[in-house]
């Protein structure tokens, strides 16, 4: 997973494009490379973050150009594997987010004619291809020969020495035009154009795009097709991180807001009738969006009597259950390889599809029947925050429509100073806990164990402690044995259904030495009186507890990873969307 | 020309408001006193500005961000006082700026004024110098400023807004603000007295009232959300979208009112009053003269008379406040003060409360009805 920025007009290409890949480097940050068209071609590549060595890549000349930040999937990340990779007679630059499948067989195939490969990446084969199909003039012929020949998922960019022109081609990668007077961009999202226009073209698997000066135009199958223009609302200061430290912390306390705004973006004419009454409902999704589909299984299958079933994208292409009832994708990017592959599977079995997702316009939107929209905003920061409480938020909406008497929404009315009341506390005595463990436990019950299990993922991704989330009872099954006075526990106790029981089980986990960070509503003297660091969250409806416990355990994680000196908006080895297998 | 904004102190004398918020965040007339300052400098042409943020800097950033203004904030990371507070903006400033506090209401016309000046200081007349600094002038130069005198010399007041230049950084060492300006014109610098035409500041919480009514006719009049049309509404009247004005309210402005509320049927809302924005206020209500935040409930037959009201209250039916002019003790200091009730956020009120005189902290819970509360009631309590 890649991100890829194209520009054509009259601006310094390399600065558009440099200030574009910083933009996107959420999708990959371990190498980078630049490519004008001057028109000479002029190439940069390097290893390592945009944000650190972008500079010297902007001062490319020329008003035409392509860039990469990549995300290593075929060769480390090296100068030599960075994009743009070039053909053998250094006239053609291609840059490519995806994976070309056969692309060992192409290699062969042209290295058998002669073309000689200088890197180890899938996508230097696209360019000896073009190389290969072109006749000196038409570009576009070219790469939609090409492009015929390659299995898998791209989005690609190619100019050519001494012409005016940038290619586009998508294929189950995102890729998306921007149109400003007299120029045109090419990015895989919309945050690279922000600032520059706000109006973008959406492009289709199997389009190709040709950019120049003088505008656009879209091809499918050899014919010209029309694709609307449509309008952007982000603007840039949305995208920036304003003057906090990092994307995360900007994103966590946006919270409020976005979950007020997202509840609310949802009314009775959003969900069409024939999805109230599901004789049952399967829910696919990965990550987090995977943690607010069990709290949506919770919520509805005690409230609302109708069974659901919460799956993992990655599994549920290969062991698909048998499918009957309605099937709801959850994705913050609508770009997720395996619950996209879901989602084509589900239409196969002819079940009405529901995709949850963050972003207008993506890939998800497109393959499913219905889409509901978080009202987010863009998240940059990895680790998932603000996208987990909009996707909460809408699926708690959901279950209050599929429930009929609005008792959801009625107690939701005071969730985003609920949410606002814990980001005014102080979780230092706790954090102390957490920072010099090697091993942690997250425990709830019911409801907060989904929430349990996304306090340690946040845990995990961020702060590289190993964290592990546990139904509490099930903690004597094993995990008990690893307790000690070395494994502190996060546990979620707030009051309810399960309070007491919880209660025992915290007793039983201080018994093994155990430090407890618990917590609880507020004013809980007896929860207070067995933890050894107690989180008071306001006491209120279980499900406004459960977003204020989340928000804490987000915070929680953060502040660790901060006093660890973690690298928060990056985490290593993480991209921001999977969009790959 | 570049200006420093000071935002970084809680302005612990407006507790228990500032739980929250710093003061410059307090909203008056359903806009943060901050937002005042900075439009006042955006429309003198000045662009370049740094905010010093400290005490909840988070909320400072969001609220600048959400807003889209377009500044720069350093943070204080300790709250040592407001020479080291400029200091933290000294690597950013050039050469001539002006110095501003975030929690004092300024008017874009005292801008103009001072501007042009290299080193000047922002006066005014204010009837209780007692609280701040007095300006003592000299054949039309400052010759001396003394900080919260017991016995005052003169009505003219530093209204803590400044010309300077980057020579001011000599003087600011483990120093106030004041104080360096001080050695600076013992130093025998030219500081000059310009008079402000408008300045505000709101020291205690039941001033923010008073300061709400001065700022109040400055609002745009807009009607967007949805109005009954049995509904009456008069005068100067801003109601933000979004909003439900229900069946026979009648509504007598300057009357501000935020996004998303509820209000009505059968309500009353009176001059001089600020709602903010998701709130809501139940059937055969009256608000009069009082600033109601965000997220706060008011339940039906309630009278909230000359009341400042924290976010996220929910104040049950048949609540009613009860302005007096008793003496209230507050951290050791014995203050007269004549209003209704100061709610700290998220208090909750049980049905048939009365507030009298009286100043609530925030998270308080009045359990028991048909009570009456006066006098200062902490943080958190359960009055019952």
């Amino acid at each position: 997973m890649c991100g890829i920025v194209g520009y054509v007009g009259f601006r310094p290409a390399a600065k558009v494009i440099v200030d574009g890949l910083q933009k996107l480097e959420y999708r990959g940050y371990d190498s980078f490379g630049v490519a004008t068209n001057n028109p000479s071609l002029q190439v940069f590549k390097c290893e390592g973050k945009i944000s650190e060595k972008g500079s010297e890549a902007g001062c490319l000349h020329g008003t035409i150009g392509i860039g990469h930040t990549r995300w290593a999937t075929h060769g480390v990340p090296s100068d030599r594997n960075a994009h743009p990779h070039l053909d053998c007679t250094g006239r053609i630059a291609v840059v490519h987010n995806g994976i070309i499948e056969n692309y060992a067989a192409l290699t062969r195939e042209l290295e058998a004619k002669g073309h000689v490969f200088r890197s180890e990446t899938d996508t230097e084969v696209v360019a000896h291809l073009i190389e290969d199909c072109y006749d000196g003039s038409d570009l576009r012929g070219a790469v939609e020969a090409a492009c015929s020949r390659l299995t898998g998922s791209f989005a690609l960019l190619v100019t050519v020495e001494g012409s005016e022109t940038v290619v586009a081609a998508r294929d189950s990668s995102p890729l998306v035009l921007g149109v400003g007077d007299n120029e045109v961009f090419a990015a895989s999202d919309v945050t690279p154009l922000l600032g520059y226009t706000e109006r973008v073209v959406y492009l289709e698997d199997g389009d190709l795009a040709e950019l120049d000066r003088g505008g656009w135009r879209v091809y499918a199958r050899g014919e010209a097709v029309q694709r609307p223009i449509e309008h952007v609302d982000w603007d840039v200061e949305t995208v920036r991180k304003g003057g906090f430290p990092h994307y995360m912390l900007k994103e966590i306390f946006e919270q409020p807001k976005v979950f007020y705004d997202t509840f609310h973006g949802i009314t009775e004419e959003s969900l069409p009738m024939q999805y109230r009454h599901p004789s049952e409902i399967t829910v696919v999704a990965c990550g987090s969006s995977y943690h607010a589909g069990l709290v949506f299984k919770y919520l509805c299958e005690s409230a609302c009597r109708i069974p659901v079933r919460t799956e993992l994208g990655s599994e549920f292409k290969y062991f698909t259950p048998p499918l009957k009832g309605i099937v709801t994708v959850i994705t913050q990017s609508g770009e997720t390889a395996d619950t996209l592959a879901a989602l084509k599977k589900a239409r196969a079995y002819n079940c009405p599809t529901l995709a949850i997702t963050n972003v207008l316009g993506s890939t998800v939107t497109r393959v499913s029947d219905h889409t509901l929209y978080m009202r987010a905003g863009p998240e940059i920061s990895v680790a998932a925050t603000k996208s987990f409480v909009a996707q909460l938020a809408v699926l708690m909406h959901l279950a209050d429509l599929m429930k009929g008497d609005g008792e959801f929404a009625a107690a939701l009315e005071g969730a985003n100073s609920a949410i606002d009341e814990v980001l005014l506390l102080d979780l230092a005595p706790a954090v102390e806990i957490c920072r010099p463990a090697e091993h942690l436990f997250y425990v709830g019950r019911g409801l907060f164990y989904p929430i349990a299990l996304e306090g340690a993922l946040k845990m995990k991704e961020i702060s590289y402690i190993h964290a592990e989330g546990y139904a509490a009872g099930e903690l004597k099954h094993g995990p008990f044995a690893l307790l000690s006075r070395d494994t502190p526990v996060v546990a979620l106790c707030s009051p309810g259904d399960t309070y007491s029981i919880m209660l025992s089980n915290i007793k039983e986990m201080k018994a093994r030495n155990a430090p407890i960070i618990g917590i609880g509503a507020r004013g809980d003297r007896e929860l207070t009186d067995i933890v050894d660091v107690f989180i008071p969250i306001p006491e209120s409806h279980e499900l406004v507890q459960l977003l204020a416990t989340s928000v804490v355990l987000q915070l929680l994680a953060y502040r660790t990873a901060v006093a660890l000196g973690r690298d928060v908006d990056q985490p290593r080895n993480l991209a921001k969307s999977v969009t790959v297998e | 020309m570049q200006a420093v904004i000071l935002a970084a102190g809680e302005g612990t004398r407006l507790r228990p408001l500032t739980r929250s918020r710093p003061k410059a965040l307090v909203p008056v007339a359903n806009t943060p006193i901050l937002k005042y300052v900075i439009d006042a400098l955006l429309a003198n042409g000045i662009r370049d500005i740094i905010v010093v943020v400290g005490y909840r800097k988070e909320h400072v950033i969001r609220y600048l961000n959400e807003n889209h203004l377009p500044v720069r904030t350093v943070v204080q990371e300790n709250q040592l006082g407001t020479g080291h507070a400029l200091r933290c903006a000294e690597p950013f400033l050039k050469d001539r700026f002006l110095l501003l506090a975030g929690d004092n209401y300024i008017d874009r016309e005292s801008i103009a004024r001072i501007k042009g000046e290299r080193n000047a200081v922002l006066v005014t007349d204010h009837p209780n110098p007692t609280n701040f600094g007095v300006v003592v002038t000299r054949g039309g130069f400052v010759s001396e400023i003394k900080e919260k005198p017991d016995t005052p010399t003169g009505y003219i007041v530093s209204t803590g807004i400044y010309a300077l230049d980057r020579s001011f950084f000599r003087y600011t060492v483990g120093q106030e603000v004041p104080d360096a300006l001080q050695a600076m014109i013992q130093d025998s610098a030219r500081v000059v007295p310009v008079r402000a035409v408008d300045w505000q500041d709101a020291v205690n919480p039941w001033e923010l009232l008073e300061m709400n009514a001065r700022l109040l006719p400055q609002i745009e009049a807009r009607r967007a959300g949805t109005i009954s049309r049995s509904s009456k509404l008069y005068g100067l009247i801003r109601i933000g979208k979004g909003t439900e004005i229900g069946p026979n309210t009648y509504i007598h402005g300057p009357v501000a009112i935020g996004d998303d509320c509820t209000i009505g049927p059968n309500c009353v809302i009176m001059p001089e009053t600020s709602i903010g924005s998701r709130v809501t206020i139940d059937p055969l209500s009256y608000v009069a003269n009082s600033l109601v935040m965000d997220d706060v409930v008011i339940g039906s037959h309630s009278r909230i008379i000359d009341a400042v009201v924290g976010e996220a209250c929910r104040l049950q039916d048949h609540t009613a406040t009860w302005t007096t002019g008793a003496v209230l003790e507050r951290e050791g200091q014995f203050q007269k003060a004549a209003f209704g009730a100061v709610l700290g956020d998220r208090v909750s009120s049980a049905p048939f409360t009365i507030l009298k005189n009286c100043i609530i902290g925030n998270n308080v819970t009045i359990e028991a009805g048909n009570t009456t509360v006066t006098g200062v009631v902490p943080d958190g309590a359960v009055v019952i």
